[in-house]
This record gives C-alpha cells, structure tokens and sequence, in this order.
C-alpha cells in the first residue's frame, strides 16, 4: 500500500522451469524435476529483492529462468523498458543476447566463475566489445576498465593479472566488476556473497549496496543466509520447493511471519543475546523430492500446523494487505493486523 | 629467471637420460644374436676360399672397430654419434647418414599430411559434437570415431584398397610415384598426393576416431564449467562462448596429444608402409633389426630417444603458452 509509484522493472507471471529426470526404464513416462512450478511476482525498479529458502528449492533456478539461461518451460518474464513491455521468453537468441547488457548475473562461485584463460582486463572488456560500447583495442576503453575496477575496489596494477592470482573476495569484485562493467538496470546475485568469509561477506554486501546507490540498479539477490538477507532487502520472498511460499517487505516479514515455513526459518537465526532466546522450531525430515512433490500444500508433510485441508488443497498466492502475500490456509496469527 | 633455471635443469636430464638409455641400447644390441660381418659378407662365404674369407672377415672386423673390447667400442660409436657420424651400414654398405634420408623424407611427408587431416576435420567435429552433446549428430559420430578407432589399420587398409584402387580405381595401389614418370613443378607434386591419398586416408580414419573423441569429452567438461555460464549472462555470441572461451580451455589435452603426434612424425609404421610399399622409416628399422644392421638402428633409436626427451619439453613449453596458470619453475 506503501509506494504506489513505484514503477515495476519486471512481471513474471506463473514461470515454471522443469527439468527432464534421465529415464531408467525404456517404456517410463517422461518425468521432470519441478524446480520452479508457477511462480509470480512484481519487482519494482531500485528496490533489493531478497530470495531466501533452503538448499535445493528453486532459488537459483528462478534467477537464472528470469535471465533466459534456461529454456523456459512456461510462464512470462515481462521487462518493461523505456514504456515498452518485452516479454523474454519470446525473444530471440540474438535479441535477448542484446539484452543481457540490461540484465546481469553475479555468480555463486568466484573460484569457478571466471576464465581461467583471461585477464582481469579481458573479463572486464569482453563485454563491453560484444555490446558495442567500445570498439576492440579503444584507448578509452581501458580508462573506463580502470574505472569500473577501482569503483570496485580493485587496484588498477590487477588489469593483466589472471584470476587464479586472485583471493576468493577480490575474485567476487571481479565479477562484480565485469556486470556492472555493462551499466545493468537488472542485476541477479546468485548466492554471490556465500562463497566468501564472513568479514569479506560484509565488504561486498557493502559494495553492492553502494553501487546499486550510484548506478540506480535492482538486485534479485538469492541467499540461504537470512542475516544477509536482512540487511540487504528491500523485500523478501521465501521459497519452499519450486514456490514461492511468502513475500513482504523486510519489516513486516520479520514482525508479522504468516507462512509456518518463514516461521521455522527466522527462528533459525542465530541470536547474539542469551535473554532474546526464541524457541527454535526444527522441521522434521528432508525437504521432499521436487520430482514428487507432495500433494496440496507442498509443505504439509513438514509443517507442525499442517491439517486435513493442507493435504489436499493447494493454497492460494493472497495478498494479506501491506504488500504482504502468503500461500498457505492458515497464515499464522497477526501481531497488529 | 623460473624459466631459465627450468629449461637448464631440463637440459642437464635430458642429457644424463640420452646417456643412459645410450648405454642400455649398446649393450642390448651387442648382446643380440647373429654376427653382422657374415651377414655383411654373405655370399663370400661360399664363393671364396676359407682361408681368404677368413683375412677378408679379419679385416672387416677389424675396420669396423669390432675387434675392441666393448667400453671402447661405446666410446668410439658415442663420440662418432656425437660429431654426426652415425656409422657404416653393414646391410648397404654405406654411410647412414645416406642412406636414412630417403625413407625419412617419405615417412615425415606421410604423417604431416594425415596430421593436417586428422586435425582439420576432428576438432571441428569435438567442438561440434560437444556442444550438441547427446543429439542424433552426435551419437551417430560417436559410434563411427568408436569403429574407426578399433578397427584395426591393416583391415581398413585393405578395404580402402580394395574400395578406391581395384573396384572404383581411382587412386595408385602402391608406391610412391607413378613409374617413369619424369615430370617436375606442378605435375611432380601433384603425382606424389595422389599416391599419398589412400595411405593418408588409412591413417587419418583411427587418428579422427581417436582425436575427435579426445576434443569432445575436453570440450565437455569445459562447457560445463561457471565461466561458461557468466561469458553467456555476458551476452557473448556463442560462437566466442564456444571457440574462444570453451576451446581454449580445453587446449590442455590436446596439446597433449598434438606433441606426442609431432615427436611420433618420425616414426614409420610398419603396418602401413608394408601394405602400401610405402619406403619409410618403419620399414628401415625392421630391415635393420632383421640383418642386424646395428649402425642403422641404433642411429634410429637415439634419434627417437631424443625427440622423446626434447618432445617433452616443447609439452611443457607449450602448457604454459595455453594456460596462464602453468608455470615452469622447478
């Protein structure tokens, strides 16, 4: 209800991403693993999205479905750009290679994210040759590299160096650098602080933050880590197998959880004060296979609230007001609603 | 200064192993049974009278140095190695030098062609076959690099004969130019491929099978890589993702493999220099083994020694100009 201004960067509507499960019968039906199975959902320009949930539930998959890594199975990703509405899924390869200046990937891993073969300088260049920034061996293009590089944090001394002469936290600003290198409106962090300790951890979050103020960006950022999560969203979204399970601003999620699952998940965060010691609910089991996935409420076979209707009905995506959305029967008790 | 240091230390192996393998070669040839000289002399033995046979066996003997116990015998054939004299053929009666550049010449021809061949055509196909892993193309490439990877190359030889030089005669049975021919320029070359087209043919089919497999499952494991995902969030064409990105990486292994082709250039193969009457290295050696022509063979195989141990090197060299991360310290 806040904002009602805000301009949306991107629609998806119901995107599902399935992946074929190699057969081991000869006459088996073809079955798939439901990685992502009819997610919706706005996100708005400049704001930080956070995308949490557990190992395995679709985060990355959803990243990398917006950005049409992946043969999209169904659903649309609309981007809307200068008042034109681009639907992705219809592009060509040509078309939305173009478009991959506007919208860029931070990876998970630094370690095996960047080639092997290249130096910092011809990660950083590639790019911006293929987009047609600059023409190939521009004086003024290395400028802008040392640029980009020291916005960054790296030293400019690194333009020839290769990767493998690089730490894990200066290997991650390279590949910040070589995104943010295309000037990006979009940007998806996969995991992109996970791999790192936890003191770098904070210089990157920090980074980011400071570039998405100068460079006016939009994060999808992607984490199993809630703290992070905390400090970096503008919202958050939860994700239990392949759905999206609740999604509310940072505040209002950690004040007022609706979805049992949430639940779980924030009493999972480690507390410093021994006096705030919240009861921790632990949930029961593995998260089930996204092959096979239980019927009704995804959650049910987990949840410590779970009744008859959860197992045969699937709930529906609501908005619960204050830009609050929940799937589930019975959203937990509100605080001040 | 790593390198330098390197290649120093490289050397100075290089050298105690050729001496080494030197010794063990001399000794095993000299070990061998039959007598050089009587097979040298042959028909004089019959011909002649015993007791002039026998001054004449003495003298051979003696010129060429067998009469020395055998220290002396290593030193004299090192040095004489050493200063580019490889000795006296006992089979042609002439210097070795003379007569090993012939076959030589045929033999490096020969395998540079199917060199050019094997790699024009497999690693494209390792490349192409890799990216559309799994799909009909590839499959069915798969199965025909599996077959003419294990048939063996005397039965291809002999189909390929029997196909392209008696059914459909299109190219020579075997030789290595037309007889008679005295033409020069254009004409000359021209006549030397066409004799070379089915012996190339026959060594190209198991060097593709073997190589585009190779290319293939490096490419693979290349293409599977993060930094194969983040050239294409790029937004790199995916021919640069491919050739550029991809290739590059997997050049590892097949510089591996491409030394090992260049320092096996000099060698001949007796299976097809037999079926083609190819005059090649391969048949060299085997005659000379046959008429214990020990200056020949062992000329031969500190030749090979060498390129071996120097092979080596140039890998190593080669390693570091494919991949920033390799370096030559010690």
């Amino acid at each position: 209800m806040q904002n009602e201004n805000r301009k949306v960067l991107l629609t998806i509507k119901d995107v599902k991403q399935y992946f074929p499960v190699k057969k081991t019968k000869l006459r088996e039906k073809q079955r798939y693993v439901r990685a992502n199975d009819g997610i919706s959902l706005e996100i708005y320009e400049g704001e930080t999205l956070g995308l949490v949930g557990e190992s395995g539930c679709g985060k990355s998959t959803f990243g990398r479905t917006l950005l049409q890594l992946y043969p999209q199975t169904h659903g649309d990703v609309i981007y809307h750009k200068d008042g034109k509405d681009i639907d992705l899924k219809k592009l060509s390869k040509e078309q939305m290679r173009v478009l991959r200046k506007d919208l860029q990937l931070i990876f998970q891993d630094p370690y095996s994210s960047l080639n092997p073969r290249m130096t910092v300088g011809q990660i950083i260049g590639e790019g911006l040759v293929s987009h047609g920034i600059f023409k190939k061996g521009d004086p003024a293009m290395q400028e802008y590299i040392f640029r980009v590089m020291e916005n960054c944090g790296l030293a400019t001394y690194m333009f020839g160096r290769y990767p493998h002469q690089f730490s894990g936290g200066q290997r991650q600003r390279i590949g910040i650098a070589r995104s943010l290198a295309l000037n990006p409106a979009f940007v998806v962090c996969d995991e992109a602080v996970s791999a790192l300790d936890v003191s770098i951890q904070s210089q990157i979050l920090n980074l980011l933050s400071e570039l998405k103020e100068k460079q006016n960006l939009t994060y999808l950022f992607i984490t199993h880590d809630l703290s992070v999560v905390k400090y970096i969203s503008d919202r958050i979204g939860v994700m239990y197998l392949g759905n999206m399970v609740e999604l509310a601003p940072t505040e209002e999620l950690f004040a007022n959880t609706l979805h049992p699952y949430t639940e779980a998940l924030l009493s999972a965060i480690p507390v410093v004060d021994e006096e705030d010691k919240r009861e921790r609910i632990l949930l029961e089991g593995d998260i089930p296979s996204p092959v096979n996935p239980p019927s009704g409420c995804k959650f049910h076979t987990r949840c410590r609230y779970c009744q008859q209707k959860c197992k045969e009905e699937v709930p529906q995506w609501t908005n619960v007001g204050n830009d609050h959305y929940v799937a589930c029967h019975f959203p937990l008790h509100k605080n001040n609603g | 200064m790593g390198k330098g240091r390197y290649l120093l230390k490289r050397f100075v192996y290089i050298v105690f192993v050729f001496f080494i393998i030197s010794i063990l070669m001399f000794a095993i040839y000299k070990s061998m049974p039959g007598n050089p000289v009587d097979i040298m002399l042959g028909d004089s033995k019959t011909s002649m009278k015993p007791d002039a046979y026998q001054a004449l066996y003495d003298k051979t003997v003696k010129d060429l140095g067998l009469d020395k116990p055998l220290p002396v015998q290593y030193v004299a054939w090192m040095g004489n190695m050493l200063t580019g004299e490889f000795g006296y053929s006992t089979q042609y009666k002439q210097e070795v030098i003379n007569i090993i550049s012939a076959p030589m010449i045929n033999t490096v021809l020969l395998n540079i062609l199917t060199m050019i061949v094997v790699f024009i055509i497999a690693i494209p196909l390792g490349i192409v076959t890799a990216v559309r892993k799994n799909g009909a193309f590839d499959k069915t490439v798969q199965v025909v690099t599996i077959v003419g990877y294990s048939i063996p190359t005397f039965i291809v030889a002999l189909l390929a004969i029997f196909l392209l030089a008696v059914k459909f005669p299109i190219f020579p049975i075997s030789g290595v130019k037309s007889a008679g021919l005295n033409a020069t320029g254009v004409e000359y070359v021209l006549d030397r491929l066409w004799h070379m087209a089915l012996p190339v043919l026959v060594m190209s089919v198991s060097g593709i099978g073997g190589i585009t497999r190779y290319v293939r499952a490096a490419m693979i494991d290349v293409l599977r890589m993060d930094y194969i995902k983040t050239a294409r969030a790029k937004g790199l064409r995916e021919k640069t993702v491919v050739y550029i990105h991809a290739f590059r990486n997997a050049l590892i292994p097949v510089v591996t493999i491409t030394t090992w082709w260049v320092v096996g250039l000099f060698g001949g193969s007796i299976v097809i220099e037999s079926v083609f009457l190819w005059p090649g290295l391969g048949k060299m050696l085997i005659d000379g083994l046959l008429q214990r022509d020990f200056a020949v063979v062992l000329t031969m195989q500190m030749f090979y020694v060498v390129l071996s141990l120097t092979g080596n090197v140039i890998m190593d060299i080669a390693y570091t100009i494919v991949d920033p991360r390799v370096r030559l310290e010690d």
